[in-house]
């Protein structure tokens, strides 16, 4: 980013800017976007483990061959519930939370566009959250169908899928007015010099993020609402006994579902490139060909999501352009990857926890890309459907991608949030005890899938036992290691620690930094100017 | 190192309108997609469904013109 000069007006962190309601209230009432930003990151750590507790079910069912924890119905409503959980109430929210934090502090806004509608969009997440656990426990148990909800499942399963549906349909409405709220807040409320092209490339991310969520959400919403009639109210869209299409819905739902794997990814490609050059202490390479490798991704999103579907039979024409076409994502992704790198070239870089994130990060989305490739491949992909190499590409990319991203984010900025430094050695362990497990938890997957173990079952042959047992250890690792984090996190939020100063950073160059250590409750309320 | 002054009632008016016209957009293009896609499986046939969105399209890029236009004016 461009540099920046910035006079923060006074009267920052006096008592009389800092006043706001106690207890219960604050939560529930705020408009604050810090308070709200706060929210999203603790409901989301929440609901991480929850759906995590759903993984370590799975991975315990999965240890060794036969059926031994659970029954069969329950494994599938595992596996369905751990996908829509941790996709929507895990990573979407944590984004969010970033997002809501971020975007003000570094465009200079004193807050969001509508900050009650922000309010609104949080507290609508707990009452999803909710209807989707409780499907557990209703007559015919949660949804079983895969977090894809592919009819004629989808449409035969009992009660427990209109909670999914109805929880859906809230998620999605919670994300929309979230990223109108963005989008306006991004568009409006930037500070004088504040240019687009000057704009820090979290904000970037999350601007064209918006803009994907506000295209295919609303497809999401009408596929599970088409789904629902099917089921209530005698319609037959996908209804095969009625004359409806069951693979149509595959195509709705990939038309949301693929753009969706970039909304998951973009705000964390955005976290990157601020601790990247923070930790390199130079500016981000390519700055401009970051912001159009990012929008070349999202608009590519968009055209290629008929590769969840190559074994439907499409035809030869179809196949070709789809796999093409997700070749083609490699580019602007290359682009990236190569600037992150370039940036780190000959940079003066230290290893702090978040930086060692960042490059964590780097190789494993990278190995998650590459095996993304393989995918594309459309005889490769038509061998490999519904695999293990599948579950293995995908946590790659969720997994080592966002979460490691989202993790090196709240390292980078927890200081800057709390006023507390985290603890470098705890986090440190954090990051390797990590890496290391989620490569013993995952990576086996690649094999198990070459091997032809299909996913979502809760028994296998014997000749996959090895892998499995090795790939539970690791999973259970990687979950436990997650509790380090809440144990760090736990502490700077008390204040436990070191005090942060303003910029703990070296490299790092945002607005953001220009504010005291814990950051004051209302800032920007007078515009900074940018140059 | 500068401060911007804080913005007067006016301007402050000007932006509250403008985040509305903004939200009111996207909001339309969030009914769009959401109607768009369950008018398409009930009618039958992709044409629907491109006619629906290539019809928004077009709307919103003569509402956008046409404001650019009158602007300039």
């Amino acid at each position: 980013m461009s540099s920046i000069v910035h006079d923060h007006a006074p009267g920052y962190g006096h008592d009389d800017h800092a006043h706001h309601p106690s207890g219960i209230t604050r939560w529930l009432t705020t408009t604050n976007h810090k308070d709200i930003g706060t929210m999203y990151l603790w409901f989301s750590f929440a609901m991480f483990l929850v759906g995590g507790t759903m993984a370590m079910i799975i991975r315990a069912e999965l240890f060794q061959p036969g059926l031994q924890v659970v029954e069969p119905e329950f494994f599938n409503s595992m596996t369905t519930l751990h996908g829509l959980i941790m996709v929507f109430g895990a990573i979407m929210p944590a984004a969010v939370g970033f997002a809501n934090w971020q975007v003000p502090l570094m465009i200079g806004a004193p807050d969001m566009a509508f900050a009650r509608m922000n309010n609104w969009s949080f507290w609508l997440l707990p009452p999803a959250a909710i209807l989707l656990v409780t499907s557990l426990f209703v007559p015919g148990g949660a949804a079983a169908a895969g977090w894809t909800l592919y009819p004629p499942l989808t449409i035969q399963a009992g009660m427990g899928m209109d909670l999914t549906i109805f929880a859906i349909h809230i998620l999605g409405a919670s994300s929309i007015m979230g990223s109108i709220n963005i989008i306006t807040t991004i568009l409006n409320l930037r500070a004088p010099g504040m240019t687009l092209m000057k704009m820090p490339l979290f904000v970037w991310t999350w601007l064209i993020t918006a803009y994907l969520l506000i295209a295919v959400m609303p497809v999401l919403a009408g596929a599970v609402t088409m789904l629902l009639t099917d089921r209530h109210f005698g319609t037959s869209f996908f209804n095969a006994a009625g004359g409806g299409d069951p693979v149509l819905f595959q195509h709705v739902f990939w038309f949301f579902g693929h753009p969706e794997v970039y909304i998951i990814i973009l705000p964390a490609f955005g976290i990157i490139s601020q601790i990247i050059p923070a930790f390199s202490r130079k500016p981000l390479f390519g700055y401009a060909s970051m912001v159009y490798a990012t929008a070349g991704i999202a608009i590519l999103s968009f055209i290629v999501w008929a590769h969840h579907m190559f074994t439907t039979g499409l035809p030869t024409a179809g196949l070709l352009f789809f796999m093409y076409a997700t070749m083609l994502i490699a580019v602007p992704t290359g682009v990236k990857v190569f600037n992150w790198l370039a940036t780190m070239w000959r940079g003066s870089m230290t290893f702090e926890t978040p930086m060692l994130f960042a490059i964590g990060f780097l190789f494993l989305f990278t190995l998650g890309g590459f095996t993304g490739l393989v995918c594309a491949i459309t005889p490769v992909d038509i061998q490999i459907q519904d695999t293990y190499y599948i579950v293995a590409h995908f946590h790659y990319v969720m997994v080592a991608g966002s979460l490691f991203a989202f993790f090196g984010g709240a390292y980078f900025w927890i200081p800057k949030w709390s006023g507390t430094m985290y603890n470098e050695k705890l986090g440190r362990i954090h990051f390797w005890s990590s890496m290391i497990s989620f490569n013993i938890g995952f990576f086996p997957m690649h094999f198990l899938g070459l091997a032809g173990m299909p996913r979502r079952i809760p028994d296998y042959a014997q000749q996959f036992a090895d892998w499995n047992m090795i790939a539970s250890i690791g999973a259970f690792w990687f979950g436990a290691s997650q509790l380090l984090f809440l144990y760090v996190m736990v502490q700077c939020a008390r204040g436990k620690g070191e005090k942060a100063p303003a910029k703990p950073w070296e490299g790092a160059d945002t607005l953001e930094w220009t504010l005291p250590s814990p950051i004051p409750y209302h800032t920007f309320e007078t515009p900074p100017t940018v140059k | 190192m500068s401060a911007s002054p804080m913005p007067d009632a006016d301007a402050q008016t000007r932006i509250r309108a403008s985040n509305r016209r903004t939200a009111l957009t996207l909001v339309s293009i969030a009914v769009v997609f959401f109607f768009g896609i369950i008018a398409t499986k009930f009618m039958g046939g992709p044409a629907t469904g491109i006619g629906v969105v290539g019809a928004a399209v077009l709307l919103y890029l003569v509402v956008a013109i046409g404001r650019n236009l009158r602007d300039k004016r």
